[in-house]
């Protein structure tokens, strides 16, 4: 891990430049000069700690602070309703916090602009070091002059009766024995022989192919939020079949519902059995839960919510079928008191209003077995009719025949199409991988130096080691053990 | 097998307790004997420094009272080892599925943290304050319903309600005694106290764990990503808890760069450990308080 350390250069040499630059009174703009200043700013590790601690403060405030609902915050009338509602909960602090962007943290130009930043450093960052890291995994430096075994701050000088090659050969036999892979060097000028041993020396690429996950990742999910489709709120009454927007092509039919519950009230499974088409062709079937999902073509449905339906039919005077179907009550009013559906009759520039009784609640309009429907002219205020109708009765309303058939109840889906997840699992992985092979694979490495002294060679052993805290007894064990082979085989 | 994993339960917090009066009593009886050779001998200063070595680091045996302190802890490790194991077979699941469950199992994983780095680097001190978080939880533990209702549909998915969860008492483990060792560490380099540990020693044994518990918290989270994709239909969604675990993620993230590469030590980056550990109490709690998706504390109904 000792390679991690070499932006001090770069960052001295930036250091430099901008006191020269200060000093030059005619220092003028030169492109060259620019790219420098961003590249020296972009691996400057001082920067990159700066970009993430301002990120963590802004995610922090992100959970602590309510963030505006995906819908709302894409409203500025809903918006500003909701910031409304807000005042009591944060005072004066509501109309700051709006105009810096808490509200909506994670969309804020700060987010962003850091995040951005981040990613551009880390990629910087990784592109200076991948080169060095390269280097000393497979061209590292064997030698290592005198002075090193002197200072190293971990070190270690062994006298032997032996002839250099048997103390070379007995120390390389020690920590082969380690599972360590040994160099040897050979300096026929000094007729010194120097020895380098390492392990893990791919564990260092770890840095990189962490760096460059989180990089992976972000990309991913900057594609599926370009290119992803995604319905929350995706409704379909048992016995429906309801078209998925987002260009998929496919509709879903749900053919049963069931929720279940414990003892104690609370719910132990919601199932809804689907079968998915393509342009009226059966694709796929199952009964999904809330952790067991269904996967058409990349596009994925998931249990989510359900509720109360109502089966209706519509016919013109002639008699020919409007609509035929569920209509999912997928609001409530304000006082939880009523379920509200809706019904898009394009063709007739109709809207219908469908109100049904919450359950468990009364309501002294509608009973039992009944159905409210307020109808409306598309884009018109006034309702042009509110008439309440019983199951099963047709009732003829501005022209047309409106029968509330029989309560259903409808399924909730999510349904997600997201192409940037196999990046993102991808990062996600090598994430892991590369924390993993940094942290728990420590990157060793140790020096050492045989010479012939007056009675038999003298071996130096050398490693600086500052990032590895465990590699204090490890020297002290390999270095035990050479002293020990010297003395068995003497 | 509640009635067992309660009585382990409470053995372990007692142990702990024991465990914390024994540490406690050890570094006041070290401090006492300290001051008395101090006066004893002339020179106040040659009697500290010769006296320096002589820190609760270096009490061994059980013939101390340090000693018994660590017998304890390893006791408590046990005994609640033994509630979580009771606990998993009497509910049918792993124990990380609500407050509670969840308490002692975070406590697990600071004992045995504590228990590993004692061992390893032969330092009792930091059971001063590896030891109050693991009471605090258990403690803590005591005051909340530890009755176990069935799992509610989100949680139905056995594997990774084990693994996610499990993962996460070793990630915690590991960042409460870089905790412990970042908090003697400023403690003993603002009072200029001899008695604790050398600064540089907390300082390795502060990134040691760090080191463990970093690579586990990515794991969790990208675990947690996994999750949230079967069960919620998105992999992120900056749910509270996501959010805050992306926090602690960032400060330690920050922390590991700091080190390694600007070189950061001593209460610099002890203090970046405090608030990242004050980040991670804030992603265990944060739900409590913000609600959000991963509201199974059991405790809102």
């Amino acid at each position: 891990m000792t390679q991690l350390s070499r932006t001090t250069a770069i960052e001295r040499r930036a250091a430099a430049a901008s006191i020269g630059s200060d000093l030059d009174s005619d220092a003028v703009f030169s492109p060259s000069g620019a790219l420098e200043w961003l590249w020296a700013t972009f691996t400057s590790m001082r920067l990159a700690l700066a970009l993430m601690l301002g990120l963590a403060l802004l995610a922090l405030a992100g959970s602590v602070i309510i963030q505006a609902p995906a819908g709302v915050a894409s409203d500025p009338g809903a918006y500003n309703a909701w910031l409304q509602g807000l005042k009591p909960r944060y005072g004066g602090f509501t109309t700051i916090f709006d105009k810096l962007g808490l509200f909506n943290v994670f969309a804020s130009v700060w987010f962003r602009g850091l995040a951005v930043a981040l990613t551009t450093s880390i990629l910087a960052c990784s592109i200076k070091r991948a080169p060095t890291l390269w280097r000393a995994a497979v061209h590292p430096r064997t030698r290592m002059s005198e002075t090193f075994y002197g200072s190293a701050p971990y070190s270690e000088n062994i006298a032997t009766r032996m002839s250099t090659a048997d103390a070379l050969a007995t120390t390389q036999r020690v920590f082969r024995a380690n599972r360590y892979r040994t160099i040897v060097d050979t300096d026929a000028t000094t007729g010194i022989t120097h020895l380098y041993v390492d392990q893990n020396r791919w564990a260092p690429f770890g840095t990189v192919i962490a760096h460059l996950a989180v990089v992976i990742v972000l990309v991913g999910g900057m594609v599926g939020s370009i290119m992803g489709y995604r319905d929350e709120g995706f409704a379909v009454p048992v016995g429906s079949t309801v078209a998925v927007g987002g260009g998929t092509g496919l509709s879903v039919e749900a053919v049963s519902f069931s929720d279940s519950y414990y003892d104690n009230g609370a719910p132990s499974d919601y199932a809804s059995s689907l079968v998915v088409y393509r342009e009226g062709t059966p694709v796929a079937a199952k009964t999904i839960r809330v952790n067991d999902p269904l996967e058409v073509d990349g596009t994925a449905f998931y249990q989510s919510f359900f509720g109360p339906a109502a089966v209706m039919a519509v016919s013109d005077a002639s008699g020919a079928s409007l609509y035929q179907g569920g209509v999912p009550l997928l609001w409530s009013s304000d006082d939880d008191t009523r379920r509200i559906g809706q019904l898009a009759l394009s063709d007739q520039n109709i809207l219908v209003y469908v109100v049904g009784v919450a359950s468990g609640r009364v309501d002294a309009n509608i009973r039992a077995g009944q159905i409210q429907l307020e109808i409306y002219r598309t884009g018109e205020q006034q309702p042009i009719a509110i008439e309440t109708l019983d199951q099963g009765e047709p009732l003829l309303i501005g022209g047309l025949t409106y029968t509330f058939k029989r309560e259903q109840q409808f399924t909730g889906l999510i349904v997600a199409r997201d192409p940037g997840q196999p990046l993102v699992w991808l990062g996600a992985l090598a994430l892991v991988l590369g924390c993993f092979l940094v942290f728990l694979f420590p990157n060793r490495r140790i020096w050492a130096a045989v010479k012939a002294g007056p009675d038999g060679a003298q071996v130096s052993l050398g490693a600086t080691a500052r990032h590895d805290a465990a590699f204090a007894p490890e020297f002290t064990k390999l270095t035990e053990q050479v002293r020990l082979a010297f003395a068995g085989a003497a | 097998m509640f009635k067992m994993s309660e009585y382990s339960f409470m053995a372990g917090l007692i142990s702990v307790g024991l465990a914390l009066l024994c540490y406690v009593a050890a570094f006041a009886s070290v401090r006492l004997a300290r001051r008395q050779s101090a006066l004893a001998l002339d020179g106040g200063h040659a009697g500290s420094t010769m006296l320096s070595g002589q820190s609760v680091e270096v009490t061994r045996g059980p013939s101390s009272l340090a000693g018994y302190g660590t017998l304890i802890a390893w006791l408590a490790l046990i005994f609640v080892s033994a509630a979580l194991v009771f606990r998993t077979i009497a509910v049918g699941h792993g124990p990380f599925a609500n407050m509670y469950e969840f308490s002692i199992a975070f406590a697990w994983g600071v004992l045995a943290a504590h228990v590993y780095f004692e061992r390893r680097y032969h330092l009792r001190a930091l059971g001063l304050f590896a030891l109050p978080v693991a009471l605090l939880l258990l403690l803590y533990a005591t005051t909340i319903p530890s009755t176990s209702d069935p799992l509610v549909p989100a949680l139905q998915n056995n594997l990774l309600l084990t693994t996610h969860v499990a993962v996460a008492i070793v990630a915690y483990g590991g960042f409460a005694v870089a905790f412990a060792a970042a908090a003697l560490h400023l403690i003993a380099s603002y009072t200029g106290s001899r008695r604790l540990p050398r600064l540089e020693l907390l300082d390795e044994i502060s990134y040691r764990a760090v080191v463990i518990g970093f690579p586990f918290l990515t794991l969790v989270i990208v675990l947690g990503a996994v999750w949230a994709n079967v069960a919620w239909g998105r992999y992120w969604g900056w749910d509270p808890k996501e959010t805050a675990s992306l926090v602690t993620w960032l400060i330690y993230g920050a922390y590991l760069h700091a080190r390694v590469v600007r070189g950061w030590r001593g209460n610099r980056a002890a203090w970046l450990l405090v608030a990242g550990f004050a980040a991670t109490l804030f992603t265990y709690f944060g739900n409590l308080f913000f609600g959000g998706l991963h509201s199974y504390s059991g405790l809102n109904q």
